[in-house]
């Protein structure tokens, strides 16, 4: 039948109105298929009421969860304990707040600062191209689309900038660079100089050191490091 | 920073006057606030969201797609959509919302593409279309391919889109912010207090027109596909103004669940062939639906999972002991997991750990959707009752009942009651503050009510344990006010409800920060599920009879005593008045071409 675990949670805490920051440890007894948010769930209903996460949709749907967990930036709900088990091999788990933004409180991040980088890039189009001359939608073909699908499924979670090794204060970081690439390859945007600026700009390209630690990370499996691969050579290829 | 001694220290701290004020920033709060934009450069918008950034609303877990009738189909027709939207509501939607909405579908479709959504294309590069449940030609006849997608992500699409152009036009944004009041003057609403999570402060925020768009509510239900957020702060902010809301008692239950979780496994799944199967592996549908079997409408095959559950022929999940039946999609072949339902099995397989090509997967009933909310219009302005508007005040999105879906929703006509009745609402909105009157100053008793229900909070000192009354909550709806109804259960539910009310004033605070203060923030959310919950359970016990979504053991059908809207009035929970809107039938008194679909017609599919 289902089988149970001893796990135990050293959780990064931190409070604002005193500003210390501390390691606690939780002691629980988990089962197989509880998700590591149902873990803090149950530190909040059975320990520790004033233990603070963030979550949303709770299906990696909405990527509000980003956390490290040994380390590994991940979704906290698409981490089950007995996955967790197998993947670190160990029964203890060091669980961080994200580090792209600064934290509020225990594991819950600023993300609106994280988002300050996707905003510079604009996220929309800047420049929409003349409509379809019958009035309605655009014609893009499925295999124009194809070539940049991949990356139009990226929801923001920041892990790939948290692993990613030159992104703290410089670098645009993955997911903002994959978002300017989407409108770059997408063949409505007609503002393609404004784009190609930020994107080589002293925040851009020049900054990536190709270690491919975004695309290892990504909740999503996007491969993040093509893309701005693609960005580096300049192969885009666009045509409505 | 903020962490307080004593009820008495609670104020407001800062006062924002923007023009339009928007509390909900997901698909259809921004859709409006695009369009005002759109057609007012310079507006100033605030928009208030309780998640950290708008791009996290709930909107965008949505999966299937968004239906609109495409005026170069060469079959489809705008009528055969609002038909199957009318029978689909058994006959309690609104046919002037019906009308507006299937009439400006495919304008919307195109904003929407336009403003560079990434829609799947056809060959020839227009948007694909899709079938979907419900959706059919010449008049329930066979299934049309009307529902427009963004692969399996169509939701997120949405979401990203409207953003975008919330954020090109400059409207600002207050994330990981809640409101927590609706401020009026002389019954004009002017705004609403927010609490800002992140530094503990409170900000008034007064503007010429406010619009609320903050979503679904089921998070009061065991299992629920809805956000964590979802607990139906919006309606009672509505309740507590003395203001009605509407059809409460119709909650759509998914039947394919994912035990546990709650996560939505789509229609999708079934559509592709998969078969339901008990626990002696009956494929039971067959029984029921002789035709239909497995795709007959979400309403009936939930009650036959449950008939199936309360019979002794489900299975309890060994992790999560729940009751569940089984869906089966091993038959299928490999190229249909491989390219069509690779996504949802992916959620067997990383919430459950069910391999769904070699292993039956756990499903089960899962609280999914709101027909009712607050009451509008077909301007998506706000109703004191059945008659009367609050000025300054409009709705839409879940939260609103126009209302398009009556007593049963059919896929794919919320997302796109989002884009069209935000649309509408935004071009409402533009017009009246064009010539409204200033907000004025800030009104003298702004944050008492809120200000004495954070006192409770912060005073109470009680035994009680807030994840249990939590659970209680949850066990008692499914149980007693779900899938399936009685007046027994209903009446018991009642005298539940007030006792976990009356356990909830006795709760104690671990902490009396203001700063981002989960256990704060997640007792105001539970007075509201219990507020929220004594409306669905009232209206339900009021209405006997079974429409749609709402199933009485008692009354097993529909009867036409009770053709009208349920409006409700509660200001202290269980004090509840009810009252009645019509049903607007506009398109069968005109007596247009086909108008006679559009009378008192059987659900039958
Ligand atoms: C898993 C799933 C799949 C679905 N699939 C489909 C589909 O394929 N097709 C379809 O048509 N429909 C689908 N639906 C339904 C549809 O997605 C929703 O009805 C719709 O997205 C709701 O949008 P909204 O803008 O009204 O609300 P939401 O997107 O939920 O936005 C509400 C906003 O209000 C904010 N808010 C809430 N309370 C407060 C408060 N107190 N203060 C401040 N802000 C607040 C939230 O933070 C959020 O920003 C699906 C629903 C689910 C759950
Ligand atoms: S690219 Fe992947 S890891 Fe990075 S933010 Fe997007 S979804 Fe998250």
């Amino acid at each position: 039948m289902s089988q149970e675990y001893d796990i135990t949670l050293k959780i990064s805490r931190y409070d604002p109105d005193t500003g210390r920051s501390w390691i606690q440890d939780y002691h629980l007894k988990a089962g197989r298929i509880l998700r590591f948010v149902d873990l803090f769930r149950q530190i909040n209903d059975e320990q520790d009421p004033t233990l603070a996460w963030s979550s949303s949709c709770e299906h990696a749907q909405c990527g509000t969860c980003g956390m490290k967990i040994n380390g590994k930036p991940l979704l906290a709900c698409e981490l089950l304990v007995k996955n967790a088990v197998e993947l670190f091999e160990t029964h203890t788990f060091r669980v961080e707040p994200l580090t792209i933004a600064p934290v509020i409180r225990d594991l819950v991040v600023d993300l609106e600062k994280a988002y300050d980088r996707i905003h510079l890039v604009k996220p929309y189009l800047i420049a929409p191209a003349p409509p379809h001359p019958d009035g309605d939608e655009y014609r893009i073909s499925p295999r124009v689309l194809k070539t940049y699908e991949e990356a139009t499924r990226c929801i923001n979670c920041f892990c790939c900038s948290t692993a990613c090794v030159t992104t703290q204060r410089n670098y645009l970081g993955p997911n903002a660079m994959l978002a300017n690439i989407v409108r770059i390859m997408d063949p409505r945007e007609t503002a393609e100089k404004e784009r190609l600026d930020v994107l080589h700009g002293e925040n851009g390209t020049p900054r990536c050191r190709t270690a491919r630690a975004c695309s290892f990370v990504c909740p999503k499996e996007i491969d993040i490091a093509h893309f701005i691969a693609l960005a580096k050579e300049g192969a885009f290829r666009r045509s409505l | 920073m903020r962490s307080i001694k004593l009820a008495s220290e609670l104020k407001i701290d800062s006062v924002l006057k923007p023009e339009v004020l928007v509390i909900g920033a997901g698909g259809a709060g921004l859709r409006c606030a695009a369009e005002i934009c759109e057609r007012r450069p310079g507006t100033s918008i605030i928009a208030v969201t309780k998640v950290h950034s708008p791009q996290k609303s709930h909107t965008s877990t949505a999966q299937g797609g968004m239906a609109a009738v495409d005026p170069k189909d060469p079959i489809d027709r705008i009528v055969y959509h609002m038909f199957d939207t009318w029978k689909g509501s058994d006959c309690s939607a609104d046919q002037n919302i019906i009308k507006a909405v299937c009439e400006s579908a495919w304008e919307q479709i195109v904003w929407l593409e336009r403003h560079g959504m990434h829609f799947s294309r056809t060959e020839e590069g227009r948007i694909a279309k899709r079938p979907f449940g419900g959706h059919m030609l010449n008049f329930g006849q066979v299934k049309a391919f009307r529902s427009c997608y963004e692969a399996d992500r169509t939701g997120k699409g949405i979401m990203d889109t409207v953003w975008g152009e919330s954020l090109k036009h400059g409207v600002v944004f207050l994330n990981q912010s809640v409101a927590t009041e609706l401020l009026f003057r002389n019954g004009r609403c002017v705004g609403a207090v927010v609490l800002m999570e992140q530094n503990g402060k409170f900000v008034a925020i007064l503007a010429k027109a406010t619009v609320m768009a903050t979503g679904g509510k089921t998070r009061m239900y065991q299992v629920s596909t809805n956000c964590r957020q979802n607990t139906g702060d919006g309606l009672c902010l509505i309740l507590q103004a003395g203001l009605p809301v509407m059809d409460l008692e119709a909650v759509q239950f998914h039947p394919t669940g994912i035990v546990g979780p709650g996560i939505l496994a789509s229609e999708a799944l079934r559509g592709e062939g998969g078969i339901l199967r008990n626990k002696d592996e009956e494929p039971f549908m067959e029984r029921y639906a002789p035709t239909a079997k497995d795709l007959a409408p979400r309403d009936v095959v939930s009650r036959c999972i449950m008939t199936e559950i309360r019979e002794g022929r489900g299975c309890v999940h060994p992790d999560h002991k729940l009751p569940h039946v089984w869906l089966d999609l091993r038959h299928l072949p490999e190229y249909i997991h491989k390219t069509r339902i690779l996504e949802v099995c992916g959620f067997f397989r990383k919430f459950v750990g069910v391999e769904p090509r070699h292993e039956l997967c756990p499903v089960t009933p899962t609280a999914h959707y709101q027909m009712g909310g607050a009451p509008t219009n077909e301007f998506g302005e706000v109703q004191k009752d059945a008659r009367q508007i609050v000025p300054g005040l409009y709705a839409c999105g879940e939260f609103a009942a126009a209302t398009l879906h009556g007593h049963n929703r059919l896929g794919t006509n919320s997302l796109l009651e989002l884009i069209t009745m935000g649309k509408v609402v935004g071009e409402r909105v533009t017009a009246y503050i064009e010539h409204a009157e200033n907000p004025g100053d800030i009104p003298k008793d702004a944050g008492s009510r809120i200000f004495s229900r954070f006192s409770g909070y912060l005073e109470a000192n009680g035994q009680e344990h807030y994840a249990k009354i939590r659970d209680a909550l949850r066990v008692l709806m499914m149980d007693k006010v779900g899938v399936f109804r009685n007046e027994k259960g209903l009446t018991e539910a009642i005298e539940e409800l007030k006792m976990l009310k009356d356990r909830a004033r006795r709760l104690e605070l671990s902490s009396r920060s203001l700063v981002m203060n989960q256990d704060l923030i997640q007792f105001w959310e539970l007075d509201h599920l219990l507020d929220i919950s004594m409306v669905i359970a009232q209206s339900a016990l009021a209405r006997k009879e079974s429409r749609g979504a709402h199933y009485r053991e008692d009354y097993p059908e529909r009867s036409p005593e009770f053709h009208y809207h349920t409006l409700a009035y509660m200001t202290d929970c269980g004090n509840i008045t009810l009252d009645k809107r019509d049903i607007d039938m506009s398109i069968f008194e005109a007596k247009g071409e086909h108008y006679e679909k559009f009378g008192i017609i059987e659900r039958k599919y």
